[in-house]
């Protein structure tokens, strides 16, 4: 006799099916969701962006920046030259410095990075001038017997536009020099060795795989966030991925930056700076003519001279000594002694 | 037994009408989902597919007064990737409010290098818009009056300032209710400057803003110099907004300023509208604190108005700063290189504050 609460035999079947419909769909949900995860762990990629891309078919594999630096000499680290010919004002500083024999040799390979961030005319100076580009690219081949000069920039918005708007892509190719435009497969990601922001983040390389001098060439802003934007924060333009991120803290990516690369010479042109609504700017409203070139081996004591042209103090510019003490350069570049001249 | 037996089929019956229950729910949420889905597909359509120019109010017929067309689709970037098209003045916006920014390139019928971009920021409200408006504006900025733009506090106090504009060289910048509009012109050019001129006025008739555009809080500055005629106040035009962190202080929001002329000297003065008074004393005191805190020195405050008014003064680092509360303003002067001209802008701005109070 079955028991009030005892269930009888066709009930018990129904409940074990039913059991058995879960068992079965758990087990099924279970091996959807494994499958799943196991598809992920084999897609997902600790490098990065780009990390498996990396060699490219064109410029090799990188597995870093090379230190693009030439042997200091006393005497010759910064000058500084007046004058509105930017051609010629580019020159005369970098003759100041040895001439451009002195970083530059036959058969060399030169990347020249200018600031090519904006899709707008080189009059709003947000941008680095083409005539300074033109000047660089022809002493590199004319008088350094470069065998090729590359010129390039990680411009995150529609970079053709940015290099034929902003005239860099016109003043290189009729100098002779080579335009190359990022892709995905370029970025590679690197780790400066003792810092705390640039970990395994995608870095734009791939076009100095084969290069073995770099050139930055910048132009002098207002900026809204690290208040300039000059020689330094020139290689942020190097950063792929969602660099915004580090605008949160873009005194020490700049600092890191200039750390992790260590270019050959750097140019800060300030024939015309930006004094206000920098980065981008906008109006010809917010340029001044300051008539300035800068040559230096040394990118801390060229910004550190930049920040006068914007009415700053080199203490505006927290990134400035946060390099200087990691001995990227140096803050005083009254005691580089720096070379001036004026060109008419 | 017979207890089961009687039982057994109602059983069976409810457990069937729970399970027609489960497929009528599990039915109901697919439909659902699908619906959600549905839904979701046709939002994202007619977000992709308004990438004309049309919705705001520039038409074929109309774009840039005909003498420039349209290059290239427009673009729009959000929150997450404006930093592609404008980089390091990104956060400015995003901290103002920005919702959207809409892009679009004009190039001359005559001349494809002669050109402009146009920027339409949407930053939400009007104040927001006005913020980043007066934050960029340029010192040699000419008004574009015919766009409506004020001329004095005191006009826009009576009409409401909802719309302002400028040309500065080869830029035109608009700040028309909630969203803030800059054309760049790719050179200076008055054929230029006359086409985005034309785009301004198509935008300003599409844009009309509503009284809850009004920025009434322009209206509390003191009357305008050369008002009727007057050798001091405030200087029109040079009013800002700073929606939050004003003068590096995280405790000063929406802190409105403006520029005082009095005789050869200029300062600067600035209120902010607090919830009540007990919060108006107690910013008031937090920015003193900050200002002392970051090397400030405290000075004799002179004007026996301010005194009254318990206005603070301090010398930092060659500038004086002064910060008072009244009513639920807090309000002071910012960075003037003479004392007495401080005080005496900061006297007029109380007087003034202390109206709008009653």
């Amino acid at each position: 006799m079955t028991e009030p609460n005892q269930i009888n035999p066709p009930d018990v079947g129904r409940i074990n099916s039913a059991r058995r419909q879960l068992l079965i769909r758990g087990a099924k949900a279970a091996a959807s969701i494994a499958a799943a995860v196991g598809v992920a762990r084999w897609l997902y990629d600790p490098k990065g962006l780009g990390a498996k891309k990396v060699p490219d078919t064109f410029f090799g594999e990188v597995k870093g920046l090379p230190d693009f630096s030439v042997p200091r000499k006393d005497g010759q680290v910064i000058s500084i030259v007046q004058g509105q010919d930017r051609a010629k004002t580019a020159s005369k500083a970098i003759e100041l410095l040895g001439g451009i024999e002195r970083f530059i040799s036959p058969g060399d390979i030169v990347v020249i990075k200018p600031n090519v961030g904006f899709a707008t005319p080189s009059i709003l100076g947000a941008t680095t001038h083409p005539d300074v580009i033109t000047a660089v690219v022809k002493l590199c081949y004319e008088k350094g017997k470069a065998k090729k000069v590359i010129v390039t920039d990680n411009s995150i918005n529609d970079p053709a536009s940015c290099f034929t708007i902003s005239g860099i892509s016109k003043a290189a190719s009729a100098a002779g020099a080579e335009v190359v435009m990022p892709k995905d497969s370029y970025f590679s990601p690197l780790t400066l060795e003792g810092g705390s922001l640039i970990k395994d983040w995608p870095v734009y390389c791939a076009p100095f795989a084969k290069a073995n001098k770099l050139i930055g060439i910048a132009p002098l802003k207002n900026h809204h966030r690290s208040a300039a934007s000059m020689t330094m924060k020139n290689w942020y333009g190097l950063l792929g991925g969602r660099r915004n991120v580090f605008h949160q803290d873009i005194n020490n990516i700049i600092a890191e930056l200039a750390m992790l690369i260590k270019p050959t010479l750097v140019i800060l042109d300030g024939t015309v700076t930006m004094m206000t609504n920098g980065p981008t700017g906008g109006s010809v409203s917010d340029l001044k003519k300051t008539n300035t070139m800068i040559a230096s081996c040394d990118m801390v004591a060229a910004d550190a001279f930049g920040s006068s042209l914007l009415n700053l103090k080199p203490a505006d510019l927290p990134y400035l000594s946060i390099a200087e003490k990691a001995g990227v350069g140096a803050v005083d570049y009254e005691s580089l002694k720096p070379l001036r001249a004026e060109v008419i | 037994m017979y207890l089961l037996s009687r039982r057994a089929p109602h059983c069976f019956a409810l457990r069937s009408k729970a399970w027609g229950r489960a497929r009528t729910l599990e039915s109901a949420v697919g439909v659902l989902i699908l619906l959600i889905l549905v839904a979701t597909a046709v939002g994202i359509y007619f977000v992709q597919r308004d990438y004309n120019m049309s919705r705001f109010g520039i038409t074929s017929e109309q774009e840039s007064g005909g003498d420039f067309l349209p290059v290239g689709k427009a673009e729009t970037y959000n929150t997450d990737n404006l930093y592609e098209k404008i980089d390091g003045k990104a956060p400015m916006y995003q901290e103002a409010g920005f919702v959207k920014l809409t892009t679009q390139r004009f190039a001359a019928k005559s001349d494809s290098e002669l050109g402009f971009e146009l920027y339409i920021y949407d930053m939400n409200n009007a104040k927001n818009a006005f913020s980043v408006y007066s934050r960029q504006k340029r010192a040699d900025a000419t008004d574009l009056s015919d766009l409506g733009a004020p001329a004095s506090p005191d006009s826009l106090a009576s009409r409401g300032g909802s719309v302002f504009g400028y040309v500065a060289g080869n830029a035109i910048c608009i700040s028309l209710g909630k969203n803030y509009i800059e054309m760049i012109g790719s050179a200076e050019s008055n054929e230029l400057v006359d086409g985005m001129k034309g785009i301004a006025k198509d935008l300003s008739a599409k844009f009309k803003p509503t009284d809850k555009d009004k920025i009434a809080e322009l209206g509390y500055f003191p009357t305008a110099c050369g008002e009727q005629g007057r050798t001091e106040g405030t200087v029109a035009g040079s009013w800002k907004l700073q929606i939050d962190n004003a003068f590096g202080f995280d405790g000063l929001t929406n802190a409105y300023s403006a520029l005082y002329k009095s005789g050869d000297k200029t300062v600067s003065i600035f209120f902010s509208r607090r919830k009540n008074a007990d919060e108006a004393k107690t910013v008031a005191k937090n920015y003193y604190d900050f200002l002392i805190t970051n090397g400030a020195k405290a000075v004799t405050v002179d004007s026996e108005i301010l005194k009254s008014a318990g206005a603070s003064v301090v010398d930092f680092y060659g500038a004086f700063e002064m910060v008072f509360s009244t009513g639920v303003f807090v309000g002071g002067v910012h960075e003037a290189d003479n004392k007495q001209a401080a005080e005496k802008a900061a006297e007029v701005l109380i007087g003034r504050l202390k109206e709008i109070n009653d």
